[in-house]
């Protein structure tokens, strides 16, 4: 028998699209387009067209000491360049954006590779070397799991997840980097990742409708799918509870007890 | 006993002026950092001092544009006060540095092992009278006055206004003997039963309870506090039972008065932390709780003591001693302050309060099981995370996730203490919360919460050294407590709550219990939130002014 990763425990809809998500069998599906150039404007790293700094040669000249990690292990293209390391960092709003924090950061753990990430309630950090993150921060910010309202690309300054929407539906943003094109419908950046004003608008498309939104969350809701529906959720939170607790110093002698 | 009852929703009318269930709102017309009296005001004293003295300061225009949303105003938990935000930093607020200088500045020393060394040592009598003849003493001493040496400098009283000296009893016959200006008299401060209990704790020792001046902490530390009162308590044995300075029994007297017989706030703290007795980071929860008197004042509230002990703890250890002493800045306070303000954590716990008495009867009658810990926390978190899914004003009072999860983690240890009777399983029950917040949501606090929330459960039910303590008895330097805020103020309340739904007289220390059972100390131990309110309105009077020696 061949095991098949379950990924997350659960049968509702949410647990079936966090095993979507963390499935790297998985393709993300495409829902828009962002050139190159674009994407460099709104993470605000280089300029557009300016060449990737680097810390160190490129490996091949580094003349590397024989190490069998070193065999083993493939290099990234931003690693076997010498990039720096830069990030991308998403907010996620409450109000159904289509992914949580730490299903990015399970996602990330099971997509790629040369990261670090970090998970926090308002905001979630993957850092790479700078071609690697430009690479991961497009097919992200193209795909599902971005939502133009409800997901904010934000470096600082991060507030806002756990705010109300918008007469927009946006998610609220203390700096302002991102503005409803009311004649086109859709969410402009005007400024970068780090807050600073951009040369020109980035459009990143229209909002999905909430109905949408509703149907590919990975977040459990009182106004959405309840926990409560999904007992094999909460059978597995007891059981990480338990183990947790009976696994680790104790003075009890009998389990249940 | 006040029952659930939804309180938040009004402070929410309040707090906002619009639906609490409404999902949309607007933003950036508020008018920046204007729209606040106390930013504004700060704004006008700032332009003052820096044209005074040439350099500038506090300027919000150089800095992220404050209110870009509303600025909120906060209602303190089971007051009326609804007051600004920056009045909540302990900076701006007399109320809360008082409730620290208060804790700070108290050395509890107990008086029978120097009466001990009195009698069968150097047989000289120590009876009523000589204990008040002491008490009078003592009283001149403790603020700075010179009772064996001659010649000395002596403090200016003014200064020392809140200093003085009180002496309790767990004996009645010898209580009804001593001075009632000195005395903290249980039977009248407790009520019946719990006067009874205390009584019978501390038996016919005899304890006095030192306040040494407000200033004496904030100019020194807490490690002066308790060498401060050692050494007048030394000088003032020798002054009231006539005794030579010289002689060896002095030595007795002094190890007893500066060691063998003090209670510190607060225990001296490992080098990796180093700060020294009667500072925050050695304070445990039970004394917190017992600091706090609700109580005795509202003894068939055990809700409201619980939250009137998080309270302080939000103040004490959240605000001032991670937010200052371990970190600095100012985000902390905004973190705190979700624990007692709006009503939100007033209605998780009175809900869990209920629930105990639909579910169990009463409380203390849950069995202290595996599934009766998980079922109850999953009931009370699936409550609390669905209240802020419900009404999205709540969600924005608590914007930051760490706020959401110690509020709610709070509610199932809390419930689960006192459904149990124990602080043990409540704080077992504190972690399960944290498990199932980060399952429902997909997210939960900042990073500290992937630490210590996650690995929490392994020592809850273990007492050994290095391994556990019972609950009552750990505090910020519990290896893993002093990394986060909001779980301090709330692992306060955890080790209160049962106790509190006992009906115990105190949580881990009569004596401290009845050392703050004290009407002349400034802050009111009784009403913390109150006591906060008017520190915010500018209402409150502290102690430690120097008005006698400034121009």
């Amino acid at each position: 028998m061949v095991y098949k990763a379950q990924f997350v425990p659960g049968e509702s809809i949410v647990s079936k699209n966090r095993k979507k998500y963390m499935d790297p069998e998985y393709k993300f599906k495409k829902l828009r387009s962002l050139s190159d150039e674009d994407l460099v404007l709104v993470l605000g790293h280089r300029a557009p067209g300016e060449d990737f700094k680097s810390v160190h040669p490129p490996l091949d000249e580094m003349g590397e000491p024989d190490c069998i990690i070193r065999e083993l292990v493939e290099p990234t293209e931003g690693a076997k360049a010498g990039d720096r390391i830069r990030y991308v960092q998403f907010t996620d709003s409450v109000y159904f954006a289509p992914i949580t924090p730490y299903q990015r950061a399970w996602a990330y753990l099971h997509r790629y590779r040369g990261i670090d990430t970090g998970t926090l309630s308002g905001r979630q950090i993957i850092e790479a070397r700078e071609r690697d993150v430009e690479k991961y921060a497009k097919e992200l910010i193209e795909s599902e799991t971005f939502d133009p309202a409800r997901t904010g690309i934000r470096g600082r300054t991060v507030h806002g997840h756990a705010v109300r929407l918008d007469e927009n539906g946006l998610m609220f943003d203390a700096m302002q980097r991102y503005i409803f094109d009311a004649d086109s419908g859709e969410v402009k950046y005007v400024k970068n990742m780090g807050g600073e004003p951009i040369d020109r608008p980035v459009s990143v498309g229209k909002p999905l409708p909430d109905e949408e939104l509703e149907k590919m969350t990975t977040m459990f809701r009182a106004d959405g799918v309840s926990i409560t529906k999904d007992p094999e959720v909460l059978e597995v939170v007891n059981a990480v509870h338990w183990g947790r607790t009976f696994g680790g110093y104790k003075s009890v002698n009998r389990e249940g007890q | 006993m006040v029952d659930s009852r939804k309180l938040y929703i009004d402070s929410m009318k309040k707090k906002f002026q619009e639906k609490p269930e409404d999902k949309k709102t607007q933003f950036y017309n508020y008018g920046t950092w204007k729209q606040s009296k106390s930013k504004s005001k700060f704004v006008e004293s700032s332009k003052k001092i820096s044209a005074e003295r040439g350099i500038p300061g506090y300027n919000p225009d150089v800095g992220l544009a404050q209110g870009q949303r509303l600025l909120m105003p906060y209602q303190l938990s089971h007051t009326d006060y609804i007051v600004d935000m920056d009045d909540i930093h302990f900076m701006n607020n007399a109320a809360m540095q008082q409730l620290w200088d208060d804790i700070r500045r108290t050395v509890i020393v107990g008086m029978d092992m120097a009466h001990n060394i009195l009698e069968k040592r150097l047989g000289k009598e120590v009876t009523p009278e000589t204990i008040n003849h002491y008490m009078e003493l003592i009283n001149h001493t403790m603020p700075g006055g010179a009772v064996i040496q001659e010649h000395m400098c002596e403090v200016n009283p003014e200064l020392a206004t809140d200093c003085y000296v009180k002496i309790f009893t767990g004996d009645d016959e010898l209580a009804d003997q001593l001075d009632n200006r000195f005395l903290i008299d249980i039977n009248k401060e407790f009520p019946e039963d719990q006067a009874q209990q205390i009584k019978e704790n501390i038996g016919k020792s005899t304890y006095q309870v030192v306040r040494v001046p407000t200033l004496v902490g904030r100019v020194c530390d807490g490690g002066t506090i308790s060498r401060w009162s050692g050494m007048q308590i030394g000088m003032t044995m020798m002054g009231a039972y006539n005794m030579a300075a010289g002689e060896a029994a002095t030595a007795d007297f002094s190890y007893a008065a500066k060691h063998a017989s003090v209670i510190n706030m607060g225990s001296f703290m490992p080098a990796r932390r180093a700060r020294a007795n009667n500072e925050p980071g050695g304070i445990p929860f039970g004394v917190m709780a017992d600091c706090v008197q609700s109580s005795r004042l509202y003894p068939d509230d055990p809700g409201r003591h619980t939250l009137e002990a998080i309270a302080a703890g939000a103040v004490v250890y959240d605000q001032i001693y991670l937010g200052s002493y371990m970190s600095g800045g100012v985000g902390f306070t905004q973190y705190a302050s979700a624990t007692y303000t709006d009503n939100i954590l007033e209605d998780f716990i009175y809900y869990g309060i209920d629930y105990i008495k639909d579910k169990y009867g009463d409380f203390c009658a849950a069995p202290t099981t595996k599934d009766e810990i998980e079922k109850i926390s999953t009931d009370i978190g699936v409550y609390c995370l669905e209240t802020y899914e419900k009404y999205p004003t709540v969600m924005e009072s608590h914007f930051g996730g760490s706020q959401r999860a110690a509020c709610i983690s709070a509610a199932s240890g809390c419930a689960t203490a006192m459904a149990t009777g124990s602080a043990q399983a409540g704080s077992n029950a504190w972690y399960h919360s944290m498990i199932l917040h980060k399952e429902e949501m997909g997210r939960l606090g900042f990073y500290g919460y992937d630490l210590q929330d996650m690995c929490g459960s392994s020592n809850t039910f273990s007492f050994r050294s290095d391994e556990g303590l019972p609950f009552e008895m750990r505090g910020p330097n519990y290896p893993n407590y002093a990394m986060n805020v909001g779980h301090m103020s709330a692992y306060t309340g955890i080790a209160t709550a049962p106790h509190a739904a006992r009906g115990d007289a105190w949580t881990l220390s009569p004596i401290i219990k009845v050392a703050f059972a004290d009407k002349h100390l400034n802050f009111d131990f009784g009403h913390v939130t109150d006591c906060y309110g008017k520190g915010c309105m500018k209402e409150f009077m502290p102690a430690g002014e120097r008005d006698a020696i400034i121009p």
